[in-house]
């Protein structure tokens, strides 16, 4: 399969001015995707997971400015030659007319409030791709139908003359994913496209995203918190903490061989059906306040395992495999050996031992 | 203090129904003939999709609205029909109720130890100014925050911390039974963890029972004694945590379990949740009457569904 990379983003740095002071929300990302390919980014709110993506549609703030750093994003133009280009270099309307919703498509965590009350489903289908390709209404009517189709809504006709309130939550997800597909995007991304929504809905708007994904050959990238939703649709686990991804590898690297003390934490935190513990692990104390300029390591507060380095400096990205990242000094060869929790590590074991 | 299944339940609940009407010829059958019982120092935990009626149940009970029929005992007084003035007193101070925004339940112009202390204040439940600081104060330690916080809005605190407020608030009252609706499905994975450890303690503490309503049933099974599963207003099944995981006999319930994601990339991606449709299936939730399965297990189904479902 030919594999190339659809999106990179480098070193990027992000600074919101409030009344309060400024708060440095990125300090320096990188993600990168390939075609075709889905990778998840998960962190606690606040780490920043949402702020990166709106900067990759071009949507952040007025309060916002960018510090440094590259979002390259490379698209096929209608007549099949490739472009390439960087985001941050475009102004809004240039993305609004290119980027926004024809090549990178967004869906929202609650499809109530990213549909628009007053207007039938039909016509919030056919809006982008009147706007975008300029299609008689007639056709885009037409593609609107087969869309709904292809997402497993029925009676089909009925629903487009309908309003948003006449469906149900997880008819309305359904919805939100026909219109982000209705300008055949190459990149999708998905807001915590499942918690507003039943844990029997969840399962099948996930099933629904991964079929058109395969169908399609998009590509994906969901910002969630929750682990479970992860295990079933990521390729690639990207795990931010305070404005950093401190942790990135395959999604196998990441459950069955985590580095980093903060994935550590996040992974023993899930509720498992499997084991009686009476207590849930809680990863200690809270994210840092990001008013303060971070010194060292930001997890370093929060973290039992935390050297004397961590106080000083931000530790770099240590190579573990391949693809497998971690910034924490106790992968330095100068560090202490230290051992993931022995509660952890008997649930991967177990974990593993489930897969075979 | 494990619960107590020896003494009388706290809160009896005998096929309560609740509906609303909406129009002469429409009527919402939000609850319709849900039985259960909550024992002293006992978490229940009601489980089921958005719509099933688990929010209509904890504010029947504690009468934010008026059953339309059935009967609620809670203390050894029935609270279903007209309040006495007395009961009211009682349920007012001994059932409480935590919701799940904690940023829209706390009045945003007030100071964190006034909310906390708005019961206290109602029932004039305190003889001096320095006796209601103090209750005040010994809550907030109580909750793992800090007396410093007193003074504070809340608007100053993160998510957690706000849920924290709001289990003060139901807490200074002492309550027998709290409500929690929903009360973590707002926060994030590691700080619902938190919470839910802070109930706990809170529960061997005091020995307060718990009514805890969630869709999520893997937060459900780490607090809950016992798990009462809903649909469309009908209790489909109940029984220990237990005999619920271990043995689920419901259809409905079962693909409740099968849809919980678990944090297993191998597995989980191979997976595909069990769907489940009640008119394929022909199940007639009216039509059904209540099962023992064995001990405290019981579900709702015709007999001939029941003998199908227990098969295996």
């Amino acid at each position: 399969m030919d594999k190339e990379k659809i999106l990179n983003i480098e070193n990027l740095d992000i600074t919101f001015h409030t009344n309060a002071g400024d708060i440095h929300a990125i300090r320096g990302v990188n993600i990168d995707l390939e075609k075709g390919e889905t990778v998840a980014i998960v962190g606690e709110s606040g780490s920043g997971k949402s702020v990166s993506m709106k900067a990759v549609m071009g949507l952040l703030a007025s309060n916002a400015t960018v510090n440094g750093g590259k979002i390259e994003f490379r698209y096929t133009h209608d007549d099949g030659t490739e472009a390439e280009i960087d985001i941050l270099q475009k102004d809004r309307a240039w993305i609004r007319k290119h980027i926004n919703g024809k090549r990178i498509a967004m869906i929202f965590q609650d499809p109530m409030t990213s549909l628009d009350p007053t207007m039938t489903i039909g016509r919030q289908i056919t809006e982008g791709i009147i706007w975008h390709y300029g299609t008689s209404k007639a056709d885009a009517w037409k593609k609107a139908v087969e869309l709904l189709t292809e997402v497993g809504i029925t009676d089909v006709e009925k629903r487009m003359k309908q309003y948003p309130h006449q469906l149900s939550g997880g008819m309305r997800q359904r919805v939100v994913i026909a219109i982000a597909l209705a300008c055949d995007p190459e990149l999708l991304i998905c807001d915590e496209p499942t918690t507003a929504l039943d844990v029997t809905i969840q399962a099948k708007i996930l099933e629904l995203i991964m079929r058109v994904q395969k169908e399609r050959g998009l590509s994906v990238i969901y910002i969630t918190h929750d682990l479970g939703v992860v295990a079933k649709v990521a390729d690639y686990i990207d795990v931010m903490y305070a404005g950093k991804i401190v942790e990135k590898g395959t999604a196998d690297e990441i459950f069955y061989d985590p580095r980093h003390p903060y994935t550590w934490g996040l992974l023993s935190a899930m509720p498992d059906l499997k084991t009686d513990d009476s207590r849930l692990y809680t990863i200690p104390g809270s994210p840092p306040n990001l008013l303060h300029e971070v010194r060292g390591d930001a997890f370093a507060a929060r973290n039992i395992y935390a050297l004397k380095a961590d106080e000083i400096a931000d530790p770099p990205m240590f190579q573990i495999s391949k693809n497998h990242f971690a910034s924490t000094w106790l992968l330095d060869p100068r560090a202490p050996r230290v051992e993931m929790p022995a509660e952890l590590k008997a649930r991967i074991e177990r974990m593993k031992k489930e897969a075979e | 203090m494990a619960a107590d299944y020896t003494k009388e339940p706290l809160l009896k609940v005998e096929n309560l129904k609740q509906h609303f009407r909406v129009s002469r010829d429409y009527t919402v059958r939000a609850v319709d003939g849900v039985s259960f019982e909550i024992y002293p120092g006992e978490t229940y935990g009601l489980v089921g999709e958005s719509g099933s009626g688990k929010s209509t149940i904890g504010r029947s009970i504690i009468r934010l609205y008026k059953p339309t029929s059935g009967k609620i005992v809670f203390n050894g007084a029935d609270i279903s029909g007209r309040l006495r003035g007395e009961d009211e007193k009682m349920l007012r101070t001994k059932m409480q109720m935590i919701f799940q925004d904690p940023m829209a339940s706390l009045n945003p112009r007030k100071q964190i130890g006034d909310i906390i202390g708005e019961g206290l204040d109602i029932h004039h439940a305190y003889s001096s100014r320095e006796e209601r600081h103090e209750r005040i104060d010994d809550i907030l330690r109580m909750v793992g925050l800090s007396p410093e916080h007193y003074s504070r809005y809340p608007h100053q605190f993160s998510g957690g911390q706000r849920q924290r407020v709001g289990i003060a608030r139901a807490l200074i009252m002492d309550p027998a039974l709290i409500i929690a609706d929903e009360c973590i499905s707002a926060l994030d994975v590691s700080i619902q963890a938190q919470v839910v450890n802070l109930m706990k303690d809170i529960q061997d503490k005091t020995g307060t029972s718990f009514l805890f309503i969630a869709h999520d049933l893997s937060m459900v099974k780490y607090i809950s004694d016992r798990i009462g599963v809903l649909h469309l207003g009908h209790l489909l099944e109940t029984g220990t945590t237990k005999e619920i995981f271990d043995n689920p006999v419901h259809p409905y319930t079962r693909s409740l379990i099968s849809a919980i994601p678990e944090p297993n990339p191998l597995v989980e991606k191979k997976r595909i949740a069990f769907g489940y449709d009640m008119e394929a299936e022909g199940v007639d939730y009216h039509a059904g009457t209540e099962h023992l399965i064995g001990g405290t297990h019981r579900v709702l189904g015709t007999d001939e569904e029941i003998a199908e479902w227990t098969k295996e």
